[in-house]
């Protein structure tokens, strides 16, 4: 980690510290960067000591203090355990929330604070499993990680229909509505009445693989979709291994176990292997057109094992992003340290590609939903929008 | 004059050139005898639009024709007040100043109202008409429309709350057509009759060729067709429709080629292909195989 950062890191340390009821001035950062110099940074645990005489106050401040430097630096060394597992009260539990940066959005039920108290004495391990990569967790963790999905919450950007409706601050005069006003009695003042184009929600195609490679993922990213399409409604879900399988209506069961019970029925080559090209050759014959429409986002999740021709996947990722608003590809492999797109299938799609986004955890799951938030629309020079690691 | 069997439907279409297999021909002959919208779904280029204008000139009554699209509202679908004459109207008032109080009417009455394709023919229906109604392309209206057109649809009848309420007294033969880009609600094809319009085969295909291009002799018909037949099994991004084979068969003739060669196909493939990738394709297996059948 080079210095900046760290002290970038160091200032959100110190504010999380205050968020969790702190006592933690401005120059707490600085304090905190200054024992840094004293002690170094090779022994953890002098570090974690360090930072707990600077920042704490009294004994009750210590589990926040641990749980602050837990998830900001790690657990390695610093895990006592002769240390009771205890939960602690914050002074604003909405604090919490709102200053820190890296973990907006992790809101559960704002309104009910008995529920945030409990919500944040679990919340650490919440968070830490939110922070974990699908592929590592245990079956226990994994029902916890379904909820965090299913809680997500997702303020999509809306496109504009080409539908006016009346609307007083519109720049369009209502001619119609004008004259109806002028048959109305009263008075000589007649209001001249606007309208604008009214708002729709942009469409979203998924289209998620589901083959071998992606087996740690896939169940995770099926979660994402269900959630997505009770948040959404107007989501196209389409998944693949060698064959594309189009799975829109049985993702439409409100309940997301009873949803991928009915998705893997009708699905019929889990984990073979992956055609990527011949998937989305299929997808562009006999689905673009039918569901692509209106400025559709195009979703891929597929961590670009592409077993098929390179060509094939190559002209047809080509057409696929022509249909598309914007082509969106999560990969889960790009979570991982050092990654490179190796995967001859990744590298072809690429440059097709607006977003390409790192997907393993339920917080990468976060960013994905709050890209959507803001779309602008598709990059012409060909180069990636956003690159999210 | 409405056909009152299936075989008079399908001899009328005949007469007006269309070639409609059996099942259209059914459609067709149930659509007219219960008053219920047609609902005609398929590729493009399959001829569902034609069937509207060929009903009409069986009938021998108006084709009115909406052509639907996003954004598509009742101003532009059924009517929209006329303000130019309105403003005048009002401009006369106030110059004549009479002592008379002007009255809402006197702007708001169906002089001053321009009918749209849905009123011109449920008006038409008020006179005892029954006018041929094609809704092409209902697909690319949204839903608000399509929830609107469910209602009209139920009782033919539109309201203009300042004028009166118009009834028709016989249903207009209703032409719904969708190119499928997306499914179009079950509740408004629960009211109506529904058909999909496939590819023709090989031998309705040269029946089609030999009538709407009586030029083409039977032999260049049948090679059309076949070359046709082939290119539909390619998985094509956009396979050629009905349309497509009739527009080859005039390029054909415009450039004086009695048979397919592979110079000739090499040629006018873009009569027939439109996107560049299934242009590319055909060229790299060859033309030839194309004439080979």
């Amino acid at each position: 980690m080079n210095g900046e950062a760290f002290s970038a890191n160091l200032v959100h340390f110190a504010r999380y510290l205050r968020a969790l009821g702190l006592v933690v001035g401005p120059e707490t950062a600085q304090d905190l960067a200054a024992a840094a110099g004293a002690v170094g940074l090779g022994n953890r645990l002098d570090t974690y000591e360090a930072f707990k005489a600077v920042a704490t106050v009294r004994v009750g401040d210590r589990p926040a203090f641990d749980h602050a430097f837990e998830l900001f630096f790690g657990t390695e060394g610093i895990t006592d355990d002769s240390q009771p597992d205890v939960a602690f009260v914050t002074r604003d539990n909405r604090a919490t929330r709102a200053s820190l940066p890296t973990l907006a959005g992790f809101e559960a039920d704002v309104n009910d604070d008995a529920e945030v108290v409990a919500d944040i004495g679990g919340g650490s391990y919440s968070e830490r499993l939110a922070r974990r990569d699908f592929g590592m967790l245990t079956q226990a963790e994994r029902e916890e990680v379904r909820m965090l999905i299913a809680r997500m919450i997702w303020r999509p950007a809306d496109a504009l229909s080409r539908r006016w409706v009346s609307d007083r601050r519109g720049d369009r005069p209502h001619i119609r509505k004008t004259f109806s006003n002028l048959t109305r009695p009263e008075g000589d003042l007649v209001p001249f009445e606007y309208m604008a184009r009214r708002p729709r929600r942009r469409p979203l195609v998924v289209i998620a693989d589901i083959s071998g490679s992606m087996e740690l993922y896939a169940e995770m990213f099926l979660h994402f979709i269900h959630a997505a399409q009770g948040r959404l409604g107007r989501v196209e879900a389409f998944v693949f291994a060698t064959r594309l399988t189009r799975v829109t209506r049985e993702m439409r069961q409100r309940d997301a176990a009873h949803a991928l019970g009915r998705v893997s029925e009708s699905v019929q080559d889990w984990s073979g292997g992956t055609r990527i090209g011949d998937t989305l050759a299929e997808f562009n014959r006999e689905w673009s057109r039918r569901v692509a429409r209106g400025g559709a986002v195009g979703l891929v999740i597929s961590d670009g094992w592409d077993t098929g021709d390179p060509a094939t996947l190559d002209a047809e990722m080509a057409r696929f992003a022509r249909t598309m608003y914007r082509v969106v590809w999560l990969n889960p492999l790009a979570a991982r340290a050092g990654y490179s797109p190796e995967a001859r299938g990744m590298r072809t799609v690429l440059p097709y590609v607006d977003d390409f986004l790192a997907a393993a955890s339920v917080l990468d799951l976060r960013e994905v939903v709050r890209m959507l938030e803001s779309l602008p629309s598709k990059s012409t020079s060909g180069r990636l929008r956003s690159v999210v690691r | 004059m409405i056909p009152q069997t299936v075989d008079d439907v399908q001899k009328a279409l005949e007469q007006e050139r269309y070639v409609a297999d059996r099942s259209l021909a059914v459609v067709v002959h149930l659509a007219l005898q219960l008053g219920r919208p047609l609902f005609l779904e398929g590729e493009a280029g399959v001829g569902k639009t034609e069937v509207a204008k060929v009903l009409s000139a069986i009938l021998g009554e108006d084709l009115i024709r909406l052509q639907c699209y996003e954004g598509l509202d009742v101003s532009h679908a059924l009517y929209e007040w006329d303000y130019a004459r309105q403003m005048l109207a009002i401009r006369l008032l106030e110059a004549n100043a009479s002592n008379a109080v002007p009255e809402v009417t006197d702007i708001m009455s169906r002089d001053y109202l321009i009918a749209r394709p849905l009123l011109q023919a449920i008006e038409l229906g008020a006179k005892g008409r029954r006018p041929v109604l094609l809704i092409d392309e209902l697909d690319r209206a949204d839903e608000e429309f399509e929830a609107y057109l469910l209602e009209l649809l139920s009782d033919f009848q539109v309201t203009i709350p300042e004028v009166e309420t118009v009834k028709a007294i016989e249903p207009p033969v209703v032409i719904i057509t969708s190119n499928r880009t997306r499914e179009i609600h079950d509740a408004l094809k629960r009211r109506c009759i529904y058909h999909w319009i496939d590819y023709p085969d090989y031998v309705r295909e040269v029946a089609i060729l030999r009538s709407r291009a009586p030029h083409v002799s039977a032999t260049l018909a049948g090679d059309l067709a076949k070359a046709m037949a082939h290119l539909r099994d390619l998985e094509l991004f956009k396979p050629p429709g009905v349309a497509e084979t009739l527009d080859w068969a005039s390029a054909l003739a415009v450039l004086g080629a009695a048979e397919l060669s592979p110079g000739v196909v090499d040629e006018t493939l873009g009569v027939v292909l439109k996107y560049q990738e299934d242009i590319a394709r055909i060229r790299a297996e060859g033309v030839e195989r194309l004439i080979a059948g």
